[in-house]
């Protein structure tokens, strides 16, 4: 059957942009944990130096070993010296790591911030169109998988910016060929890289989208087993799925092939430099060469230089080695920045229900009767020629409609014809694109509207902690006497009193599984003690059979006889107790 | 470990690449020490002699020369085979899985919270491929490489050698393992905070209308930022643990350089090691620590792989949902279904789902099954298509107990409709073709128009070739729900199971399908099962599901 688009170079192309878009928001987060990136490069380069302190002890004892038959108690000294380099060394190491993990614990907490931050501006409407388990993963392995970003590649691409240009400012003065030899063969390196084609930065990715790639085309075939079963076409599939992993690695082989010359230039520069070092400092001791300073290089020099041969490279092998560190975190911040950027496309559409539009002393009035003024009266509701638009399609069209305080109505209509989109604009999850929707006489907003209105949705949450936690959501500090009082009224009481410990009994995940009309109840429990003016029921009753239906009306028509109510609903039932009828078709009021 | 050895065990055929890419490890490696070891040797040689005359500076300089090429070489060869290796077997494992799978779909893969295992099932694929790039390859590569610079070290002074081979066995083995053990309870913390808030921040996205209206979010969002801070304190305390291990293990590579360079000095001095020697070998030592380097993220990583391989395994090797009786008798020519005292229940602690439940299905017959969700519905599908047996009572299709038949030959009785509609990453056309892929493009065009794509088709890029799915053109629910009812069209199964056929639709698509539903069945068994009014014309008979009985019984009069 399908045969994908095995084209990685395409493939990639497309990706770049957003890359880089990921590569920059990164960089800006690093800006948070400037000091302790710094500090950890610091300890590397204070380790480099070390390297260098050691290189010289080394070529200093040998010296005095091999040429100059030195008795051993000249060589106490710097032997003592040589230990306390490794133990400086070695605390560097220790300093880098620690301090290197400081840098991303910040930037994570910060971050989890913002998601949770995020989520709640985003509302319900937006979550309710992911799939929340991989909306869940995000503030966790997401967020994870940006640590060694911060706390290793950062630093490391720090410390190679310094401390090669450190050796080679130490080597100029004992031997400049050597210097020259460093010179020419660094910055060649990246030079070369380039020239072979992407460097083993890009040759990480590749491998890292290639990966990704088959993983993500594997994944859709197992997630589509049960219905290529039905097909069957599970065995062919199957041929399939083989045929394209030779596909994808013969094609990623050849991009990886070109690529992986990159790391194999970094070992020949670093290989040619040894060698280059040894044959040049050799033939200089041997006096075979007179070019430079060979002909007065000492014992001690020549293997001082040597040993730093490979150091000069160490940084930038270590950062090609960390480098999928920064692969790991572009993919995690696509999917980070895939949730905070939905903020700009909200302003816009939410616009005028969380940002003021009103002058500062209409808002200050707002406060404070949010804050101090109560409302004695009961709050009205007004919607004023509301219009909502979702891209193409217009969910809802110039309605116009009152609510006044204590009326008891239905909102029936098709589904589709736009009652819950209707509920989330009184509740303020979403603002209307055009007109106004008042509660109170204010524009109504997501707080002001938590104040007023108590509202039980289809799938009401249930979570983690006790059935008397759960009740008690809106008001933690509520007494026990109102709880019992709104478990009672509400009849979660029937099945609490049922349970060994009662409304102490653990729900939620890994809890005692409640049953819809069991979570119905609960929910409507929350809403009786919130006792607000206002309450939304949005189908209580589906899901119930008949019995438990009219059970759940009648503690409705009891629960709420003195307040506002509405009822989305399409069942009989419901409708003929309440008194008004309002009916939504394809997004207008009918009356 | 045991879960580890039996991927091992499934390498096997890519041998040939992963060993060649262990050995071009190891000679890459192997040179890089051997390159430093002979410089310093050189140079030290160089200055002792102090003229070309007395030594012959040729043969160790091409040597020198010669090591260089070698290990450039190596690094890219070793990258291209170990790569080459790791896609190889990677595809292998993914096939041997996929294999293993097929029996389980769709009856036990639908008992799994099926989207977050097979997620979590390809990316513990994928993390099979540290197995050998990380863990199985430094790891070998240390073993030999520190055999191989004892024995060379021996040559020059056993002392050294025993001292160098303790040190790099205790920085190899001993350092990892202790360290891994102290971090265990760190680690054992971190996963029980972990799924802590998993689970919290998953309640707080689906409970967000309600915390929202009820002014609990930001409560909700303290205590999951407590999770978090937790979480972040116990891993610094690991990470302390590590950045302890890295430094130790350092400090032992030099203390081992230390010992050996007073060894080597004593011996100097005392004229069994000549100058040249001495720096051989403290180059060598030095070099050697190389070999070590990469051994605490391979233990790391030993966990991280070891998880992965176990979960993969635990669902592999699951049980099918149906037992297969072997042989099967060949399908019969008729298409009446009928259940026959039929109770399930999906474990003994529970109460019947269905119970009891007998119906006859005539070929042709159309039928409805209402009741509110849990109630059995979708179980009663799964029964007749066999996807799961019954505890109880026995399904027949023209008179032949369907466990007799082979159930792959039984699913092409079947057509369904569900409200998930599986659009898999590909072409239209390649999408409709899962259904029959003879189908020629007269046959397509028929199932477009049959399900009320044309207008769709018709506006996309590249019509029916255009790419849908992952990464290609966003197709509305809508849409795919017309895909789905395309394929039904070209499959031409008797059967129709429709299991709540359009859910999530909006009305005017609603009545679209099924007005195109009921032009096609005709001539078809139609069981549908919903818990809306909607669609209830195109059947015949409404049954109710309650409480495991098939209760209320109404002939519609085709309203």
């Amino acid at each position: 059957m399908p045969t994908p688009d095995t084209d990685n170079q395409h493939f990639f192309a497309t990706n770049k942009a957003r890359e880089q878009a990921c590569a920059a928001w990164l960089k800006a987060q690093s800006k948070a944990a400037k000091k302790p990136i710094l500090i950890a490069a610091g300890a590397g380069i204070l380790n480099g130096l070390g390297v260098i302190a050691q290189a010289a002890l080394l070529s200093f004892i040998l010296q005095a070993l091999i040429i100059e038959h030195a008795s051993w108690q000249v060589l106490v000294k710097p032997g003592l010296l040589l230990l306390t380099v490794f133990i400086v060394r070695s605390l560097c190491v220790y300093w880098q790591q620690t301090v290197g993990f400081e840098a991303s614990a910040e930037i994570k907490s910060k971050l989890r911030q913002a998601l949770s931050t995020k989520f709640a501006a985003l509302g319900p409407a937006y979550s309710k169109h992911q799939q929340s388990g991989e909306l869940a993963t995000i503030p966790l392995e997401q967020v994870e998988a940006l640590e060694a970003y911060f706390s290793r590649y950062l630093p490391q691409q720090f410390i190679v910016s310094i401390l090669p240009l450190v050796m080679i400012a130490v080597v100029m003065p004992i031997n400049w060929v050597v210097g020259v030899i460093f010179l020419l063969t660094g910055p060649l390196v990246p030079v070369f890289m380039a020239l072979v084609g992407m460097g083993a930065a890009s040759a990480q990715r590749n491998q890292f989208l290639a990966m990704a790639r088959m993983g993500g085309y594997f994944q859709d075939r197992l997630q589509g087993l049960s219905t290529l079963k039905l097909f069957g076409q599970a065995w062919q599939e199957l041929d399939n799925i083989n045929r394209i992993a030779d596909d994808f690695r013969e094609k990623t082989m050849a991009v990886l092939r070109i690529a992986f010359l990159s790391s194999a230039v970094l070992e020949f520069f670093s290989a040619v430099a040894v060698a280059l070092v040894a044959v040049y400092v050799g033939l200089g001791l041997l006096g075979a060469i007179q070019f430079g300073p060979a002909q007065h290089i000492t014992l001690s020099e020549a293997l001082f230089v040597l040993l730093l041969a490979p150091e000069f490279f160490m940084p930038l092998r270590q950062l090609a080695i960390y480098y999928h560190d920064k692969a790991a975190a572009i993919a995690a911040a696509d999917a980070i920045l895939g949730i905070l950027e939905q903020n700009e496309v909200l302003v816009s559409r939410v616009g005028n229900a969380f940002l003021p539009t009103k002058s500062v002393q209409d808002k200050a009035r707002e406060q404070n009767c949010i804050t101090s003024m109560p409302f004695r009266a009961p709050p009205s509701i007004e919607f004023d020629q509301v219009d909502k638009i979702y891209g193409q399609r217009q969910v809802l069209t110039a309605i116009d409609l009152t609510i006044n305080a204590g009326e008891k109505i239905a909102l029936t209509g098709e589904s589709g014809a736009g009652k819950t989109t209707l509920i989330n604009l009184l509740l303020g999850f979403e603002a209307p694109t055009h007109g106004r929707v008042l509660l109170a006489g204010h524009q109504i907003t997501q707080e002001w509207a938590a104040q007023h209105i108590a509202w039980v949705g289809q799938n009401a949450g249930v979570f983690h902690g006790t059935l008397r936690d759960n009740i008690a959501i809106a008001s933690p500090g509520a007494s026990e006497q109102a709880i019992v009082n709104a478990a009672m009224a509400s009849g979660v009481a029937e099945f609490s009193e049922q349970l060994p410990e009662g409304l102490l009994t653990a729900v939620g995940e890994r809890g005692y599984g409640l049953s819809g009309g069991q979570i119905q109840r609960l929910a409507l429990a929350r809403a009786f003690l919130k006792n607000t003016d206002i309450i939304i029921l949005d189908e209580p009753t589906a899901n119930l059979d008949t019995g438990s239906k009219t059970l759940l009306l009648d503690t409705i028509d009891r629960l709420f006889k003195n307040k506002t109510l509405l009822i989305a609903s399409h069942d009989a039932a419901v409708i003929e107790r309440l008194s008004r009828q309002i009916v939504l078709q394809q997004g207008r009021l009918v009356s | 470990m045991k879960d580890l050895w039996f991927f091992f065990t499934l390498f096997k055929p890519q041998r040939f690449w992963l060993t060649s890419g262990l050995l071009l490890s190891l000679l890459t490696t192997v040179a890089g020490i051997a390159l430093l070891t002979l410089s310093g040797w050189f140079i030290s040689s160089c200055a002792i002699a102090g003229s070309v005359i007395t030594f012959n500076f040729m043969l160790p300089a091409a040597q020198i020369r010669a090591l260089a090429i070698i290990r450039t070489l190596g690094r890219y060869g070793e990258r291209v085979v170990t790569h080459e290796a790791t896609f190889r077997a990677l595809a292998d494992i993914r096939s041997w899985l996929f294999q293993q799978l097929i029996p389980l779909a769709p009856g036990r893969l639908s008992t799994l919270r099926s989207g977050d295992v097979l997620s979590r099932l390809t990316a513990d694929v994928d993390a099979l491929d540290a197995l050998y790039l990380r863990l199985v390859a430094p790891v070998s590569i240390a073993a030999f490489g520190m055999l191989g610079v004892a024995l060379f070290l021996g040559i020059y002074s056993w002392q050294i050698s025993l001292v160098t081979l303790v040190v790099l066995l205790i920085a190899a083995v001993w350092v990892p393992w202790l360290f891994n053990r102290l971090g265990q309870m760190h680690a054992e913390r971190l996963l029980v905070l972990s799924s802590n808030f998993r689970i919290r921040q998953l309640e707080l996205l689906q409970g967000l209308a309600d915390l929202l209206a009820y002014q609990a979010y930001e409560r909700f969002a303290d205590v999951l930022a407590e999770v978090s801070t937790r979480m972040i304190a116990t891993q610094r305390q690991n990470n302390r643990l590590t950045a302890i291990s890295s430094a130790l293990t350092l400090l032992l590579g030099q203390i081992a350089l230390l010992i050996a360079l007073t060894v080597a000095a004593l011996a100097v001095v005392e004229g069994s090691l000549t100058g040249a020697d001495a720096a051989l070998v403290i180059f060598c030592v030095l070099a050697a620590f190389e070999l070590v380097t990469p051994l605490p993220q391979a233990m790391q990583m030993l966990g991280k792989t070891q998880k992965a391989a176990q979960r993969i395994r635990q669902i592999a090797e699951m049980s099918p949902t149906v037992v297969q009786e072997n042989p099967w008798l060949d399908l019969p020519d008729g298409c009446d279904l009928r259940l026959d005292q039929v109770s399930f229940r999906y474990n003994p602690q529970q109460n019947w789902l269905l119970d009891n439940i007998s119906l006859d299905i005539p070929h042709g017959s159309k039928l409805a099954i209402v009741g509110p969700s849990g109630s059995g519905k979708t179980t009663l599908l799964h029964l007749l298509m066999r996807f799961i047996d019954p505890v109880l009572g026995d399904i027949q299709l023209a008179g032949q107990p369907i466990k007799q038949l082979d159930p792959d030959a039984l699913l092409t009785r079947f057509g369904v409709l569900s409200q998930r509609s599986q659009l898999f990453a590909a072409t239209i056309k390649e999408n409709l073709l899962i259904a029959k892929p003879d189908a020629n493009p007269l046959e397509l065009d028929a199932a477009i128009n049959a399900a009320g794509l044309q207008t769709f088709v018709q506006q996309l890029p590249d019509g029916i070739n255009t790419w849908v799915g992952e990464s290609g053109v966003k197709v509305s629910g809508g849409e795919a729900r017309r895909i789905a009812l395309a394929r039904l069209y070209l499959k031409n199964a008797p059967i129709l199971i429709l299991d709540e056929p359009t859910e999530g639709l909006d009305s005017h698509t609603e009545n679209e399908v099924f007005n195109a539903l009921a032009k096609f069945s005709v001539d078809k068994t139609v069981i549908m099962v919903t818990h809306r009014s909607a669609g209830l014309g195109l059947v015949d008979e409404i049954y109710q599901l309650q409480q495991g009985r098939l209760l209320t019984v109404t002939h519609s009069n085709n309203q």
